[in-house]
């Protein structure tokens, strides 16, 4: 390690990543001086940017670092980095958090992503320091090390001043040591090969030509791990690199590589198929004549079928390829259930035409060797299929009625009530009969299928078999969730009657079997089923609950009373999909009444009652919300429960919410006051409610006149409320609603009431005391003139500001972090391990 | 990596160093895969929160290649990363885990969820339908149920204490098994028991060692302190935090306090926030089977769960005056309403705040452990910590004499330890290597550890050759084990024995002879036929228990080796002797060879 990373040269600042300002100069970023301090370099006042705009930075990109967004380092941080330095750099002061350092070295990127690296290093020369220590020999933590490593790695990636590496073999073993290999491949040959795209590996730099011979070594080995390591390696290199110089790395070592193919079994397959489908999607290489569609062909006949499955996938991928091999990738998809078909002495039809390159004869051979190789393979060759018949490069012709025929074969061999009629057919049988895997497979294929069209007779099987398994009383909830899913995605693509927006004659057919089934299933003693069953309802009543046909099926079934039954189910997230199930129902008119000759007298409790006893007594949340989701609903559409007494409805509901403790129930009960808030004010809902953007013609009538609903249903008391709310995402949808509503209001003509200050005065206070954290008393109602007076001297915009920041935004500074750390030293006992 | 050549492979994920790291451990076991917890990390803000599922999906889909998830108790840091996983990641194969935990997970689940969006940047996160899906691929299993995964493959699981619904599991492919223990306590606590299970000798066991060196005092002096600070606090008249997750130690340190109140006639308020006592009580109540013996004796008096002195909390409560004790969530001071209260008592040095579990880098609640009394909030407002702040732990991890104590019930061939630090998991190795004369190892994070093990293979004998043995009149015996020879034929994964000529039959393959031949040189002036007849006569005499034969042709054998005498080119006074036989009378050809070459004796001549 020694001489592992040295020689970082000199580099120089790269303007493009820079841009400067003066304070005060057109473009100055920063509304005062104090919130980014200034550098002063070269004897003038300089601030550097970030140039990555917030949400498409790297930080973004990744995901990471969010919290680390200081992007030069303040005068407090560089003061407590060196104590930090002598900490890391001291064995007997153990660090005990890696997750520190994780952070630490996340917040080093953002700096040096910057284009500041060399600055980071000069001005904070204990780095430097604490890399040169730590390459000496002596008892440091590996975690030191590492981070260590992987800061060199960091900074020396962005300066072109990698000089050397060091072929030590031990680099070789970790991954990490494997991406810093690529990305010294990378830098060493930018300078000298990039000119000369003709230069042989001969004439690279040492360097270079140390991994190289490195990477062939391993690939001479016997020894597995460490071929799949310089597989791995050469993975990423031909993944991130489209240099001209890949082409002569690739030349060099694919005969290395095709004579893995040589041996059997062929040693770490994964990565082989890795490492050849990122060279074909190289453009340098697949564009060029360098023998690599000639490799993938010999690699998809040397491969086991289920090793050659996601090679064969990966190359139907591929935007260019060679005809020839995407009909022999397709063959090897399609072999397993060509064999299905042929076992159960069906016509393999179209897939036949696909699958001329023989290989048929290994496929049998696996299917049948053990339950376990055959479901493995089933299993693999389905969600293949699956990923590519969405594809626009999938290919064509589609054998989609024979791929059909196969799929519902499968699921009848699983399901017991396929015949074989030959021996491998008896096999099949006995290996699949009742796999749960299989079934799920072929059912989430057959889901996908969906997308195409079949042949009537095939559709009505199609139709079958899912009934079939609806039906089956052994079908397992996973089973069920997915012939749940399948059914819908059929029914949905059934075409629809000309002339009548209905369901096609077969479809309808098929529902009137269906909907006897469906009772069984919302009585299920499994929660997960009957959970399935209302999901699925659900949905169905969304996509045909107007159409008459489905109505009639729907409330001659036992279907509409179950559900209401369900609302008092033991398990929450059954009583949720209820509540969802019930308010569907009920817009569409299908929630059934109870019949007065049947029930005399009987008053049956309004759901909107019951919903609303939910909302208010509902131990759990999940039902709650789900509540609040169909109120708000219902309200949209003017449900008619809803028309009769809005006013009353929604003072009701908001008063319910802003009791409840989970912040989502609130935040709900805003998007709820939200729709009243448009209702009222007469303005259409926009495809974005927050936008404050004037309204195109003011409506009619004076402001007081207008919100003397909102204020009616104590609209204000609960968005005040909320705007304080300890729960972050609550404050902030309300500070927007008060945006809006404030947009809203200084359109209006008329007097602008002022209203009497005392008022005025006292509901500021009140607020104040409120964002103290002081619950305190109610406001009571309030006037539309002094709601208007409150919204104008509110700083909305401010506290949107400050909301807009993660709560925890002071403790995730680099800051806070570099205190933590040295704060922990030495702090911590022999007790603290500890787990939550 | 496995299957029939006998071989773990298991690579282990997080789990190192004295954070709460993520427990994700993938073990093969003859030729199945299966990932023993998916837990997250709660000290990033993430992807890293999660474990690298990439160390998998590099060997294909996670459906595919794995066979079962197994998840030991309801920790985040156990099962955190569970939803990701299945829903984002996209593994849709079972879910094994016991009633208790299936229950309370998705709570957890959920309350972190909301913790998690609640900040900024956490939009990339699961969802509650998201949990919900996940929670439907769950399969629950009963203690000391066996539960077969599929034809081969079987799971069992045994009660580890730790926290309610908390289990070991032991997973057995045929003749091979792995017990990994998750966190467990070897003795009861207040309200569970400890710790236990059978002597299933397993080729392997999987234990946490979270406190792998120490040993530790007993958890009535822990308790004591606790009540006696949370009492002096109270009588002074100051406030009492304790910061908690929803579920697991909250109602220990619930039911401490409840009894503590009664006994010494207490006043003051207890709150616990946001209506969790409920839920808990419900679940408590639930699976009261799965809580120690004292519990469930008092049950039908008494139900422990049922809190006389413990309140629902309200925000408002927070203000009023004297003093009070409130449990609030979440356990790090690092959102909601425990930062919201903390915010407002913490200027006050009559309060204080007890912190009964670890807190990650970047709570307040860290950084009031590691003494900071500055803090700096938002708006670069400074609050100053006056308030005494406590650090109590709770957890209830088995210490080392718990961990020794557990590899002496199970006695098994080999022991992996996670969920500790290296230098103390150093000691812990060495002391288990000594005192039970067994492999230890402790695999760094990532990295892959192979063990080789003998599993029994199944191997199917010709009835042709059973019958040949059986001819040869000894009846089997079980007590007196028998060489028996044979040709092994491995063929589509069977192991078959049969007599060499039906191997060479079914094989299509033709038969070899090999012979042995070698000189040796006599003195001896005599014609060649005297001088194999007098070899004749001399093996005669010494090989009395072979078939020695002399040939018309004049050579001689004894078994099926050849000797022939020649005369020597050169010298006429030498002959030489040519000897020759087959591999199966080496012995004899080697031991007849040696005679011969000491000479013939001389009475003869």
């Amino acid at each position: 390690m020694g001489r592992g990373v040295t020689g970082l040269a000199p580099a120089c600042l790269r303007a493009s990543q820079l841009e400067l300002f003066s304070p005060g100069a057109p473009g100055w970023p920063f509304g005062d001086f104090h919130a980014l301090p200034g550098r002063r370099l070269c004897g003038r006042p300089l601030q550097i940017r970030q140039v990555a705009r917030p949400g498409a930075g790297p930080e973004a990109a990744e995901g990471r670092g969010a919290g680390l967004s200081s992007l030069i380092m303040d005068p407090e941080c560089s003061q407590l980095l060196p104590a930090l330095c002598s900490v890391l750099a001291d064995p007997r002061q153990p660090v005990t958090d890696d997750t520190c350092l994780e952070k630490l070295l996340d917040w080093f990127k953002t700096i040096t992503e910057a284009g500041s690296s060399l600055l980071l290093l000069q001005e904070n020369p204990c780095l430097l320091g604490l890399l040169c220590h730590v390459l000496k020999p002596q008892d440091l933590s590996p975690r030191v090390l590492a981070f260590s490593l992987r800061l060199a790695g960091m900074l020396a990636a962005q300066e072109d001043c990698f000089q050397y590496l060091q072929g030590d073999s031990s680099l070789f073993v970790a991954s990490a040591a494997g991406q810093l290999l690529v990305h010294v491949l990378g830098l060493s040959l930018q300078g000298p090969a990039e000119g000369h795209p003709g230069l042989q590996t001969g004439d690279w730099p040492v360097c270079a030509q140390k991994i190289v011979s490195h990477i062939e070594e391993s690939l001479r080995s016997a020894a597995t791990p460490q071929i799949t390591q310089a597989l791995n390696v050469l993975t990423t290199t031909f993944g991130h690199c489209h240099n001209p110089w890949t082409q002569v790395l690739w030349v060099r070592l694919s005969p290395l590589v095709a004579r893995l193919l040589e041996k059997d079994p062929v040693p770490a397959a994964h990565s082989l198929v890795d490492l050849l489908l990122s060279v074909a999607r190289s453009p340098v290489l697949s564009s060029s004549s360098c023998g690599l569609w000639e490799t993938l062909a010999q690699t998809l006949s040397h491969l086991s079928p289920t090793q050659a499955g996601p090679l064969a996938l990966g190359i139907l991928k591929l935007q260019e390829c060679p005809q020839a091999l995407r009909a022999q990738a397709f063959a090897v998809l399609l072999q397993p259930l060509t064999c299905v078909l042929e076992a159960t002495a069906q016509a393999p039809g179209l897939l036949d035409s696909w699958d001329g390159t023989g290989g048929a004869s290994v496929t049998v051979d696996t299917l049948l060797a053990s339950k376990a190789a055959c479901v493995g393979l089933l299993c693999r060759t389905l969600a293949h299929l699956e990923l590519l018949q969405p594809l626009p490069q999938r290919p064509s012709p589609w054998p989609q009625a024979p791929l059909l025929g196969a799929t519902v074969t499968i699921l009848r061999l699983c399901s017991g009530s396929a015949t074989p009629t030959s021996d491998a057919g008896g096999h099949l049988c006995a290996f699949l009969v009742g796999c749960v895997r299989v079934q799920r497979a072929a059912l989430d294929f057959l889901g996908t299928l969906s997308r195409g069209t079949g042949p009537r007779e095939l559709v009505t099987q199609v139709f079958a078999v899912l009934l079939e398994y609806l039906t089956s009383p052994d079908s397992s909830p996973t089973v069920l969730k997915k012939a749940f899913q399948a059914t819908f995605r059929w029914l949905q693509s059934s075409p629809e009657t000309p002339g009548c927006s209905d369901l096609d004659p077969h479809a309808q057919l098929f529902l009137r079997e269906l909907l006897p089934v469906l009772p069984k299933r919302l009585c299920s003693p499994c929660w997960e089923v009957r959970d399935s069953g209302l999901e699925f309802l659900t949905q169905m009543i969304g996509r045909w609950g107007g159409q008459a046909g489905f109505r009639r099926a729907l409330l001659a079934s036992e279907v509409p009373e179950l559900t209401e039954q369900l609302l008092r189910d033991p398990e929450s997230y059954v009583r949720a999909s209820a509540v969802a199930a019930m308010g569907q129902l009920s817009s569409q008119g299908l929630r059934v009444t109870p019949a007065s000759p049947e029930h005399p007298g009987g008053q049956q409790k309004s759901l909107l009652a019951e919903l609303l006893h939910i909302l208010s007594t509902d131990s759990e949340g999940f039902p709650r919300r789900a509540v609040m989701h169909v109120f708000t609903q219902w309200l949209r559409d003017g449900h008619a429960d809803v028309a009769a007494d809005t006013e009353r409805f929604v003072a009701r509901v908001l008063q319910v919410a802003s009791q409840d403790l989970d912040w989502e129930v609130r935040a709900q009960g805003l998007e709820l006051a939200l729709v009243f808030l448009e209702q009222t004010l007469g303005r259409p809902s926009s495809h974005c409610p927050y936008a404050v953007t004037p309204p195109v013609a003011a409506p009619p009538g004076p402001l007081a006149q207008a919100l003397r609903p909102l204020c009616r249903v104590q609209l204000f008391e609960f968005a005040f409320r909320a705007l304080f709310d300890c729960d972050r995402p609550v404050a902030q949808k309300s500070c927007d609603l008060l945006l809006f509503l404030r947009a809203q209001t200084a359109s209006y003509s008329g007097p602008q009431g002022s209203g009497s200050v005392p008022e005025v005065a006292s509901v500021e206070a009140a607020l104040q005391r409120w964002q103290a954290g002081d619950q305190g008393q109610p406001l009571g109602y309030l006037e539309p003139e002094v709601v208007v007076a409150v919204l104008r001297s509110m700083d909305l915009e401010g506290l949107r500001g400050a909301l807009a920041e993660s709560s925890d935004r002071v403790e995730k500074s680099p800051q806070s972090l570099l205190q933590d750390m040295l704060a922990t030293v030495g702090a911590l006992g022999e007790d603290e391990a500890d787990c939550y | 990596v496995c299957g029939v050549n006998g071989r773990f492979a298991w690579l282990v994920e997080g789990g190192a160093g004295q954070d709460v790291g993520r427990s994700c451990i993938l073990v093969s076991i003859g030729g199945k895969n299966v990932m023993l917890d998916c837990g997250m990390h709660m000290g990033f803000n993430d992807d890293r929160r999660f474990p690298d599922f990439s160390y998998i999906t590099r060997n294909g889909r996670l459906t595919d290649f794995l066979d079962c998830v197994i998840i030991s108790h309801f920790h985040l840091d156990h099962c955190g990363a569970l939803p990701y996983f299945s829903e984002m990641v996209g593994y849709d194969g079972p879910i094994y885990m016991t009633h208790p935990t299936q229950a309370i997970c998705p709570i957890l689940l959920e309350d972190y969820r909301k913790i998690a969006v609640d900040k900024k940047g956490e939009a990339n996160f699961f969802t509650s339908q998201m949990i919900k899906d996940c929670m439907k691929k769950v399969v629950a299993v009963h203690l000391h149920q066996t539960v077969q995964v599929d034809d081969e493959l079987e799971i069992k699981a045994y009660y580890a204490g730790h926290v309610l619904g908390a289990a070991m599991f032991q997973i057995k492919v045929g003749s091979e098994s792995v017990v990994y223990t998750g966190d467990y306590n070897m003795t009861p606590d207040r309200h569970l028991g400890a710790a236990w299970i059978d002597k299933c000798r397993p080729n392997l066991l999987i234990t946490e060692s979270t406190y792998a060196t120490t040993i530790r005092d007993s958890k009535r002096c822990r308790e004591r302190d606790f009540l006696k600070k949370v009492h002096e606090a109270v009588e002074r008249g100051g406030k009492v935090l304790i910061p908690v997750f929803a579920l697991g130690r909250a109602q220990e340190l619930c039911i401490l306090l409840e009894t503590f109140w009664e006994r010494m006639n207490l006043k003051a308020p207890i709150y616990f926030s946001t209506g969790l006592t409920e839920k808990a009580n419900h679940y408590y109540k639930l699976f009261i089977t799965w809580t120690n013996q004292k519990i469930r004796k008092t049950f039908v008096q008494r139900n422990m769960f049922e809190f006389k002195h413990i309140k629902a909390f309200d925000r408002a409560f927070a203000d009023n005056p004297g003093p009070m004790v409130v449990f609030a969530t979440p356990g790090m001071l690092h959102a909601g309403q425990s930062l919201q209260i903390f915010r407002k008592w913490a200027g006050n040095e009559k309060n204080m705040v007890i912190m009964p579990g670890y807190c990650v880098q970047g709570t307040v609640g860290h950084k009031i452990l590691s003494g900071q009394r500055k803090l700096e909030m938002e708006g670069r407002q400074v609050l100053e910590v006056k308030m005494q702040v406590e650090y109590m732990s709770f957890s209830a991890h088995a210490d080392a004499k718990g961990i020794m104590q557990l590899v002496g019930q199970a006695e098994p061939e080999n022991v992996l330890l996670v969920h500790g630090e290296a230098k103390k998991m150093e000691f812990l190795k060495q002391k288990i290597e000594q005192e039970f004369r067994v492999s230890c190892y402790m695999p760094a994070n990532g990295e892959t550890v192979t063990l080789p093990t003998s599993p029994s293979i199944p191997v199917g004998i010709s009835l042709g050759l059973l019958k040949r043995e059986m001819a040869q009149g000894l009846l089997p015996d079980a007590k007196k084990p028998r060489l028996l020879h044979g040709t092994l034929i491995m063929k589509d994964s069977n192991f078959r024995l049969v007599s060499s000529e039906q191997a060479l039959k079914e094989l299509g393959l033709a038969e070899h002879q090999l012979r042995f031949t070698c000189r040796v040189h006599l003195h001896d002036p005599r014609k060649e036929q005297e001088t194999a007849m007098r070899v004749y006569s001399h093996l005669k005499s010494v090989l009395k228990e072979h078939c020695v034969q002399h040939l018309p042709d004049g050579s001689v054998t004894v078994e099926s080796i050849l000797i022939q005498a020649a005369a020597h080119s050169e010298d006429p006074g030498t002959k030489v002797l040519l000897v020759s036989w087959t591999y199966q009378d080496e012995e004899l050809g080697s031991h007849l060879t040696s005679l011969l070459k000491k000479g013939l004796p001389q009475a003869a001549s």
